[in-house]
C-alpha cells in the first residue's frame, strides 16, 4: 500500500472537508488510524482486494490518545480512500438514470428563442435547431446536458432533481438501513472519553459510537 | 479538456461588466487560460471593505463540468477561508457546482462569503471559534489583516507602528493596539494615550 499516496490524499481531503465537521474531533484518531491501518495491512496486493466478496473485514484498530484520555476502536473492511471520500462528502446529486435522459424531449428552437443561449458551453441556439428540454423547462445543447446529466442528475439552472438509477437508490437504502449488518465499504469507530469530571461520582467512562460509512 | 470557447466568452463577458461588479478574471500567463487570477473587491460594510482580495484559480480538465478549483492568494481573516492557505470552504466550489455557474457568479459566490460567513461549517476552526466567541476581537482581526494584506496604497502596518514607536510607545503594545483598532492608526493612538 502506497501509504505517502494515502496521507497526501487524506491531507488534501482534510483541507477539503465541509460535511464531516463533526467529526473534526476525531482527525488526530484517524490521522493516527491511517498511520495504523497503512503500516498493518499491506493488502492491496491481496488477491481478494478486489473481490468484495470474499474480502474480509480488517481487524479492529485501537487507538489511545494519552493527551484527551480518548479511546477510538476503528473496525471495517474497507480502504482509507473510500473512508475519505465517504466523509468528504463531495459527491453531489448523482446521475440521471439512463432513461430519464432518454426521454427528455427534443424541441426546435424557434424565432422566439433566438437569441437566447445553452446555460453549459454559453453558445448560443441557432434558429430551426435542436435542443433538449428538461422536465423543468429548462433547454440545453443535448451533448452539452447528457455530459453533466451523466455526472449529477440535476438541471444546471434550477437544479430539479432527476430520477437517479434503481441501483443508486439500492445502494443507498442500503447504506442508510444497515444496522446490525456490515456493508461492504463500512467503517465503525466508537470512541470513548475518559470523563474526569464523572470519576468520582462512580461511572467513569462516558462512551459515544458514531457510525461512518463510506 | 477545458472548454477554452467557453472560458474565452466567460473573460469578455466579465470585463465588460467589470464596472459593475469590480470582479475581474484575467489569464496568469498567456500560455494557457486554464490558470486564471480573480480580483474581488472586499464587500462594503464587512471588515474586508477597502481591500482587494486576489484568488487563483485552476480549471480542472472537466470544467464546467467540474468546478474551478478557487484559493486565495490574499491573507484573509474569515471563518471559511483557511489563514493559512487561503483554501476555500463554499459548497459551490465543491458537491453543489453546475455548469451554469460562471468563474464570475462563482467569484461573485466568494465575494458573498466574505459578507457572510458561516462559522458553524469552518475552514478555519481558530478564526470560527474567534467569531463565535469574542466577535469584537473577530471584526479587528479581519480589518487588521484586510488593513495589512489586501491594501496597497494605504500606509502599510509596518510604517504605522513605526511611527507609534517613534512617538514613544512599545512596538509589541503599539502593534496590539493598532491591531485591535482594525489599522485605525487615529484610533490605535487614542487607544494609547487613554490606556
Amino acid at each position: 500500500m502506497d501509504s505517502e499516496a494515502e496521507f497526501s490524499s487524506f491531507f488534501d481531503w482534510l483541507t477539503r472537508r465541509d460535511r464531516a465537521r463533526e467529526l473534526s474531533v476525531l482527525m488526530p484518531l484517524i490521522l493516527g488510524a491511517a498511520a495504523a491501518a497503512s503500516a498493518a495491512t499491506p493488502d492491496t496486493e491481496d488477491p481478494d482486494a478486489g473481490n468484495p466478496e470474499r474480502r474480509t473485514p480488517r481487524e479492529r484498530i485501537v487507538l489511545i490518545d494519552p493527551f484527551s484520555q480518548r479511546v477510538a476502536v476503528i473496525e471495517g473492511g474497507s480502504d482509507l480512500d473510500s473512508l475519505l471520500q465517504g466523509l468528504g462528502g463531495k459527491d453531489g446529486q448523482p446521475p440521471a438514470s439512463k432513461a430519464s435522459i432518454d426521454a427528455m424531449p427534443s424541441v426546435e428552437i424557434g424565432e422566439a428563442d433566438g437569441g437566447s443561449e445553452c446555460a453549459i458551453c454559453l453558445e448560443q441556439f441557432e434558429v430551426d435547431g435542436v435542443a433538449k428540454e428538461m422536465p423543468c423547462n429548462h433547454r440545453f445543447h443535448g451533448g452539452c446536458i447528457e455530459q453533466w446529466l451523466t455526472l449529477h442528475g440535476s438541471c444546471p439552472v434550477c437544479r430539479f432533481t432527476m430520477p437517479v438509477e434503481e441501483e443508486e437508490v439500492v445502494k443507498k437504502s442500503e447504506e442508510r438501513g444497515g444496522e446490525g449488518r456490515r456493508v461492504d465499504g463500512e467503517i465503525r469507530v466508537r470512541v470513548f472519553v475518559h470523563n474526569r469530571r464523572r470519576a468520582s461520582e462512580g461511572p467513569d467512562q462516558a462512551s459515544d459510537e458514531d457510525t461512518m460509512q463510506s | 479538456m477545458v472548454d477554452f470557447a467557453r472560458v474565452q466568452k466567460e473573460l469578455q463577458e466579465c470585463s465588460r461588466d467589470i464596472e459593475r461588479s469590480g470582479i475581474k478574471v484575467i489569464p496568469k500567463s498567456e500560455a494557457t487560460l486554464a490558470r486564471l487570477i480573480g480580483t474581488i473587491p472586499g464587500p462594503v460594510g464587512t471588515p474586508y471593505e477597502g481591500g482587494t482580495f486576489q484568488i487563483d484559480i485552476a480549471l480542472p480538465d472537466a470544467y464546467p463540468f467540474e468546478p474551478p478549483k478557487m484559493q486565495f492568494t490574499t491573507k484573509v481573516w474569515h471563518p471559511n477561508i483557511s489563514s493559512q492557505s487561503g483554501a476555500i470552504c463554499l459548497d459551490i466550489l465543491k458537491d453543489q457546482w453546475s455548469p451554469a455557474l460562471t468563474l464570475k457568479t462563482a467569484l461573485l459566490s466568494v465575494q458573498a462569503l466574505l459578507s457572510a460567513p458561516q462559522p458553524d461549517d469552518p475552514q478555519d476552526a481558530v478564526v470560527a471559534q474567534q467569531y463565535l466567541k469574542d466577535y469584537q476581537t473577530f471584526v479587528g482581526t479581519a480589518r487588521y489583516w484586510t488593513e495589512t494584506f489586501a491594501k496597497k496604497s494605504s500606509l502599510g502596518i509596518v510604517e504605522k507602528v513605526q511611527k507609534l514607536v517613534e512617538m514613544g510607545f512599545p512596538e509589541a503594545q503599539a502593534r496590539s493596539t493598532l491591531e485591535a483598532a482594525g489599522g485605525d492608526e487615529n484610533l490605535a493612538l487614542e487607544k494609547l494615550c487613554s490606556g
